[in-house]
C-alpha cells in the first residue's frame, strides 16, 4: 500500500500502459505515411520488395515524360488548380459561415428563451444525418437550380456540415465571456459598432479563430458533398485524389497527390495547435 | 409605434434578426433536401414526368429484396464496429494524454494528424499498407511467413471490411480523443483526487468517477462518428467487397443509372438510410438519458 | 432501346436548361446552322473553315483523362500545335464519356440547338456513339471532307474500310473520325510463366489455372474492358463455330432466344472459371473495377496475366513502371483478339464547330498521329496503306516496340467488336449470372434483362 501523499503526486504521471498506448497510437497514425512516401518516389515497386527496385530519380533521366513528382508538379496533373480550388472554397465557406453564425451565436450564447434546446439540436442535426442522404437529395434540387457543377453550388453545400461546428464553437465562446464588458462600454457611451470592434471582438477572437480553423478544415477535407454537387467539374484535392485511387490502386503520382492533399492539414496542425486544443468540436 | 416599443421588445427583435441567416440557410438547404428527398422517395418527380405520389412501391421493392437487408447489415456493421473500436481506444488514450510525460505536446499533435487530412488520404494509406500487395504483406513475405501475395490475409475488398473499419478508426480516434480531452480538461482533477483520498482503487476511479464525467463527450462524439460512418461513401466504394454494397454506395449506383426510375429508387435507399440512422441515434440518446437519470437517483 | 432510357434521364436537366436556352435562342440571330449546312453541302473551302475557326477561337475537347501520358501529350503537344493554328484547345478531362453524352442530349432536349451547346469535340466509340447517333445529336458527315481525310480508307468496296465505317457494328455515317485503332491484348509475366506454358486458348488458360489457381482475373463488366473479355469468350465458345459473325447483328435481328443459345457455352465457361480466378478458391472471386487495379495485381504477381485494350499497353506499362519488369505480350485468345477503333466526333450543338473540325484535322494528320503514337503509346487511327512512303516511314519509326510478339502476329488474330445493341444485353446477363448468381435458364435471364433494358 503506497501512501496517499505519493499516490496523489502520481495522479498526473503517466503509467507504463498508458505510455504504451500513446506510443502504439502514434505509430498506427504515422507509420502508414512511410509506404506512401516511398510509393511517391518509386518507379517500379513490386511485391515482395520492401523498397522499390527502380526509384523515380533513377529513371527520370531515361524517361521521355515526367514521372512521379515531376508529373505532380507539372501543369498536366491539375494539382495547382485543385489546390487553389480547395483553398479558395475553404476560405469562402469559412467567411460565409462566420458571417452567418456569429450573430446567431451571440443570441444562443447570451440569451435564454423558450425552445433554445430544440434550436440547438436543430443546428446539430446536419451532423447526425448521413452525408450521402444530404448530398444526393440536394443534388436533385441543385440540378434544377442549375447550381450543380458550379462553385456557388459547392460553396453552399459546404455550409451544411460546417455550420454546426462554427455555431457550436462560437456559442461556447459567447457563453464564456458574458456581457459585462459590453455593458461597461455602453455605459461609457460607446456605440454598437465601437462596442463590437473594440470590446467584443478582441475578447472572442481566439474562439473565432478556432471556429474558423475547424470550418476551414472541414471544408478542405470534404469529399462526398464536393463530389456529388461538383459533378466532377470542380476539382479539389480530395476529389483529385479520389479520381486517382478510385480504382483501388495507387501509383507514384497518386501517392504524390495524397501527400500534397495532406499538406494543408499538416500546416494547420503545426501553426494552430493551441487554438484547436481548447475547443471541443462536438458536444 | 416604433417610439413606444420597449427596449426589451427591440432586444428580442434584434435577437430574431440575428438568428435569421442561420435559420434560413439551415431550413432552406437542409430542410429543403429532407422534404424533397421524402417526396421523391414516395414517387413525386414531375421533372422526370413521374408523379405517382403517394406511392410506396419504391420502398416495397427495396424492402422486399434480401440484398437490401444485407446491404443495411453491412452498413450498420461497419459503422458500429468502427465507432466502438474508436471509443475503446479514445477513452484510455484521452486519459493518457491528459497526463504529464515527455514530449506530450508532440505526441498529441502526431496523434491528431488524421483529423487534419481528408478521408481519401486515409484510403490511400490503407491501399499501400493493407492490400495483398501492400507493405504488411511484403513484410510478411520478408519474414518468410508467406511466399505469395494471395496467402496474405485479405483485409481489403472483402465484406469483412477490416480495411474500411481501420480507415474510420484511424480518422476518428483523433476526433473522439480531442473531444474527450477537452471535457477532461474542463472537469479537472479535483474529483479524482477526492476519490483517491477516500481510498478508491484506480479501477474504481475510472468506472465511478472519470467515465461518468466524460460520458457527455463520449455520447456526442460517438453519435457524430456513427452518423458519419453510416453515410460514408468513398471508403466502402474503394475498399469494400463489391456487390452487395453498403447503402450509400447502392444509392449512388442507382443514381448513376441512366434509367430515371432508378433515381427514385436511390432516393428510397437514402431515405431508408436516414430513417435507420435516426432510429439508432434516437435509441442511443434515449438510453443515455435513462443512464443519466438513473445516476442522478443514486 | 437506349433512346427511352437516356431521354428520360435528361428530362430534369432539360427542364432547367430550357429557361437558359430560350433566352439564348432569342439572341442568336446570325442563323446558327448556316456553317453546318454550307460545309456539309461542300460549298465551303478549307481556308474559310480555318478562318471561321480562328474567329471562334476555342474548342472544348471532352476526353477520358485517366492516363498521365495521354494528358501530357494533349497538354504538351496538341495544345501548342493547335495554338499555332489560331485555335485554343480547352481539354476537359472526364472520367466517363457517358456523362458528356448525357449533357449533350440534355442540352438538345432543352432546346439548346446548333451552336448553343457546350461540347465541341468528344472522344467516343461504341455505345456512346450509338447513343448520340440514336438521339440525332451528331453534327454531320464530315469525316471525308477534311484535308487529312486522305489518310483514311473510305471506299466501302475495300473491306479494309470496315473499321472506319462501322463502330461496334453501327454505321458511323462519316459522323466520326477514327482517332486510334486498338486491340485487346494480354500481357504475361515471364517471371512466372515460361513460354511453353503460355495459354493460347481459353481451354489452355483453364488448364494453366488448374495448375496455378487464382492467377488470373478480368476487369468486371460493365466496364468495357470486362465486356470485351466476355465477348472474346463468347466468340471462342460459339456453338456453331462461327465465332464473331452472329454477334455482328443487332439485337432485333438476332433475337433473345438465339442470343441465349449462342451465349450458353461461353457463360458456362465463365462460371466454371470462377473458382480458379483470383480469390475464387475461398468462394469470392475478385474482379477488379478497372485497369489500374488489374495492373496493380499484375505488378505484384497476384495474377500472371493482364488483359486489356492496348496494342502498346505492355510498352506503356514498362515505361511507367506499372507493369512487372518481365512483362511480355501474348497471342491470346488465338483468332479472337478484338480490334476496334475509337473516334473523334462533333455534337450537333457544338458552339465552335469550325474549330472542332480544325482540331480533328490536326488530330488526323500524320505528324500528330506519329507523335501521339510515340509519346502516348496510342496506335494510329489512320490507314497506313493510304500514306506515301515517307509518311509511312515516319509512323513506323514512331511505333513503340512489341515484346515477345510481332505486329504481324497481332494483326493475324483480329476479331471484330460486338454489335453495340448486344453489348448492353451481354453485360446485364453477366451481372445476373456471375455477380448475382441467378439460377435460371440463360434464355430466361436474357429475356428478362433485355426486357428491363427496353423500358
Amino acid at each position: 500500500m503506497i501512501g496517499t501523499a505519493s499516490k496523489l503526486r502520481d495522479i498526473k504521471a503517466i503509467n507504463p500502459w498508458q505510455r504504451l498506448l500513446v506510443l502504439a497510437m502514434a505509430v498506427f497514425t504515422i507509420a502508414p505515411f512511410a509506404p506512401l512516401i516511398i510509393q511517391s518516389l518509386a518507379f517500379r515497386w513490386a511485391w515482395p520488395n520492401i523498397l522499390p527496385t527502380v526509384w523515380w530519380f533513377e529513371q527520370r533521366q531515361r524517361s521521355p515524360f515526367p514521372l512521379a513528382w515531376d508529373y505532380v508538379f507539372s501543369p498536366s496533373s491539375r494539382v495547382v488548380e485543385a489546390t487553389i480550388n480547395t483553398l479558395g472554397i475553404g476560405i469562402t465557406v469559412t467567411l460565409l459561415c462566420l458571417v452567418i453564425c456569429l450573430p446567431a451565436a451571440r443570441v444562443l450564447g447570451q440569451r435564454t428563451f423558450r425552445g433554445k434546446n430544440q434550436l440547438e439540436f436543430l443546428i446539430a442535426l446536419p451532423l447526425l444525418l448521413p452525408e450521402a442522404a444530404i448530398g444526393i437529395a440536394l443534388l436533385m434540387i441543385f440540378i434544377a437550380l442549375d447550381l450543380a457543377g458550379t462553385y456557388v453550388g459547392v460553396i453552399i453545400v459546404h455550409l451544411i456540415p460546417t455550420i454546426p461546428y462554427m455555431a457550436r464553437t462560437l456559442t461556447s465562446v459567447y457563453q464564456g465571456h458574458g456581457t459585462d464588458a459590453e455593458d461597461h462600454a455602453r455605459v461609457l457611451g460607446a456605440n454598437r459598432r465601437q462596442i463590437f470592434f473594440r470590446v467584443t471582438l478582441p475578447m472572442i477572437l481566439p474562439g473565432v479563430i478556432a471556429g474558423c480553423l475547424f470550418t476551414f478544415l472541414v471544408s478542405t477535407n470534404l469529399f462526398l458533398l464536393t463530389f456529388f454537387i461538383g459533378q466532377g467539374h470542380i476539382v479539389t484535392l480530395p476529389t483529385l485524389l479520389f479520381a486517382k485511387i478510385s480504382g483501388g490502386a495507387l501509383d507514384a503520382t497518386g501517392a504524390g497527390i495524397a501527400l500534397i492533399a495532406s499538406v494543408p492539414g499538416v500546416i494547420l496542425l503545426i501553426f494552430t495547435d493551441r487554438f484547436i486544443r481548447n475547443y471541443p468540436l462536438a458536444e | 409605434m416604433m417610439r413606444t416599443a420597449s427596449p426589451a421588445f427591440m432586444q428580442n427583435l434584434r435577437d430574431v434578426v440575428e438568428m435569421t441567416p442561420l435559420l434560413v440557410v439551415l431550413l432552406g438547404l437542409f430542410g429543403g433536401a429532407l422534404v424533397l428527398g421524402l417526396l421523391q422517395s414516395f414517387g413525386y418527380a414531375p421533372w422526370f414526368g413521374i408523379n405517382e405520389f403517394p406511392t410506396t412501391r419504391y420502398f416495397e421493392r427495396l424492402w422486399l429484396s434480401s440484398d437490401f437487408w444485407f446491404s443495411l447489415g453491412l452498413t450498420l456493421y461497419y459503422a458500429f464496429a468502427a465507432t466502438l473500436i474508436g471509443l475503446v481506444i479514445s477513452v484510455p488514450l484521452s486519459i493518457a494524454l491528459s497526463k504529464r510525460f515527455k514530449a506530450s505536446r508532440l505526441f498529441s499533435a502526431l496523434i491528431r494528424l488524421p483529423l487534419m487530412v481528408p478521408y481519401t488520404v486515409g484510403i490511400a494509406l490503407a491501399l499501400v499498407m493493407l492490400g495483398n500487395g501492400g507493405l504488411l504483406s511484403r513484410m510478411s513475405a520478408g519474414l518468410g511467413l508467406i511466399d505469395d501475395p494471395s496467402q496474405f490475409v485479405q483485409i481489403l475488398k472483402t465484406h469483412g471490411g477490416c480495411g474500411i473499419i481501420l480507415v474510420y478508426v484511424w480518422k476518428q480516434v483523433p476526433f473522439m480523443t480531442l473531444n474527450l480531452s477537452a471535457v477532461l480538461a474542463r472537469t479537472g482533477d479535483d474529483t479524482v483526487e477526492a476519490a483517491m483520498v477516500l481510498g478508491a482503487s484506480s479501477r474504481q476511479i475510472f468506472w465511478r468517477v472519470t467515465l461518468p464525467q466524460i460520458m457527455p463527450g463520449i455520447v456526442s462524439a460517438s453519435l457524430i462518428c456513427f452518423a458519419f460512418n453510416i453515410g460514408a461513401f468513398e471508403a466502402p466504394l474503394i475498399l469494400g467487397g463489391g456487390y452487395p454494397d453498403t447503402l450509400p454506395v447502392l444509392a449512388w449506383r442507382y443514381f448513376q443509372d441512366a434509367n430515371y426510375a432508378f433515381q427514385l429508387q436511390g432516393m428510397a435507399v437514402v431515405v431508408s438510410l436516414a430513417l435507420v440512422s435516426g432510429l439508432f441515434l434516437a435509441a442511443y440518446l434515449q438510453g443515455y438519458r435513462r443512464f443519466e437519470r438513473a445516476r442522478g437517483r443514486v | 432501346m437506349k433512346k427511352t432510357k437516356s431521354r428520360a434521364k435528361q428530362m430534369l436537366l432539360a427542364s432547367t436548361l430550357a429557361v437558359v436556352s430560350w433566352s439564348g435562342a432569342v439572341q442568336a440571330e446570325d442563323a446558327p446552322g448556316m456553317f453546318r449546312s454550307e460545309f456539309l453541302q461542300g460549298n465551303m473551302g478549307w481556308p474559310e473553315v480555318t478562318a471561321k475557326a480562328r474567329a471562334e477561337g476555342t474548342v472544348n475537347f471532352y476526353y477520358w483523362g485517366g492516363s498521365d501520358i495521354i494528358n501530357l501529350w494533349i497538354d504538351q503537344v496538341a495544345t501548342p500545335a493547335l495554338a499555332a493554328e489560331g485555335v485554343t484547345l480547352n481539354p476537359v478531362r472526364i472520367t466517363s464519356t457517358k456523362d458528356t453524352v448525357d449533357v449533350v442530349i440534355a442540352e438538345l432536349a432543352a432546346g439548346r440547338g446548333e451552336e448553343e451547346g457546350s461540347v465541341d469535340l468528344v472522344w467516343v466509340n461504341g455505345e456512346n456513339f450509338f447513343s448520340l447517333k440514336q438521339q440525332n445529336a451528331l453534327w454531320g458527315a464530315f469525316a471525308d471532307r477534311l484535308p487529312n481525310s486522305v489518310n483514311f480508307e473510305w471506299d466501302e468496296s475495300d473491306p479494309r474500310s470496315l473499321l472506319n465505317l462501322r463502330d461496334f457494328g453501327v454505321e458511323t455515317g462519316l459522323q466520326e473520325m477514327p482517332w486510334s485503332g486498338e486491340q485487346y491484348v494480354c500481357s504475361v509475366n515471364r517471371a512466372h510463366v515460361p513460354v511453353d506454358q503460355t495459354p493460347a486458348t481459353f481451354a489452355q488458360l483453364k488448364a494453366y489455372l488448374e495448375a496455378n489457381p487464382g492467377k488470373f482475373t478480368y476487369v468486371k463488366p460493365p466496364h468495357y474492358l470486362g465486356n470485351t473479355f466476355v465477348q472474346s469468350v463468347l466468340y471462342a465458345h460459339n456453338p456453331d463455330g462461327t465465332g464473331a459473325a452472329p454477334y455482328q447483328k443487332s439485337f432485333e435481328e438476332l433475337g433473345g432466344a438465339e442470343l441465349a443459345r449462342l451465349m450458353e457455352p461461353g457463360m458456362e465457361y465463365l462460371k466454371s472459371l470462377e473458382p480458379l480466378l483470383l480469390g475464387g478458391a475461398n468462394g469470392s472471386p475478385r474482379y477488379p473495377e478497372n485497369s489500374d487495379e488489374l495492373d496493380n495485381l499484375f505488378l505484384n504477381s497476384e495474377v500472371h496475366f493482364d488483359c486489356k485494350f492496348g496494342v502498346f499497353a505492355n510498352h506503356n506499362g514498362l515505361i511507367t513502371g506499372t507493369y512487372p519488369e518481365q512483362a511480355e505480350e501474348m497471342i491470346f485468345p488465338v483468332g479472337n483478339m478484338i480490334k476496334n477503333k475509337n473516334y473523334l466526333t462533333v455534337p450537333l450543338n457544338s458552339p465552335h464547330p469550325a474549330a472542332a473540325l480544325v482540331a480533328i484535322n490536326y488530330f488526323s494528320s500524320v505528324g500528330a498521329q506519329a507523335s501521339k503514337l510515340q509519346a502516348a503509346g496510342m496506335p494510329v487511327g489512320l490507314d497506313l496503306w493510304r500514306l506515301n512512303d515517307e509518311d509511312a516511314a515516319e509512323i513506323a519509326a514512331a511505333a513503340p516496340p512489341h515484346y515477345g510478339v510481332t505486329q504481324q502476329e497481332l494483326d493475324a488474330n483480329i476479331a471484330p467488336d460486338t454489335n453495340a445493341s448486344l453489348v448492353d444485353v451481354i453485360e446485364a446477363t453477366w451481372l445476373a449470372v456471375i455477380e448475382r448468381k441467378e439460377d435460371k435458364p440463360l434464355a430466361d435471364i436474357v429475356a428478362q434483362v433485355s426486357g428491363e433494358l427496353n423500358n
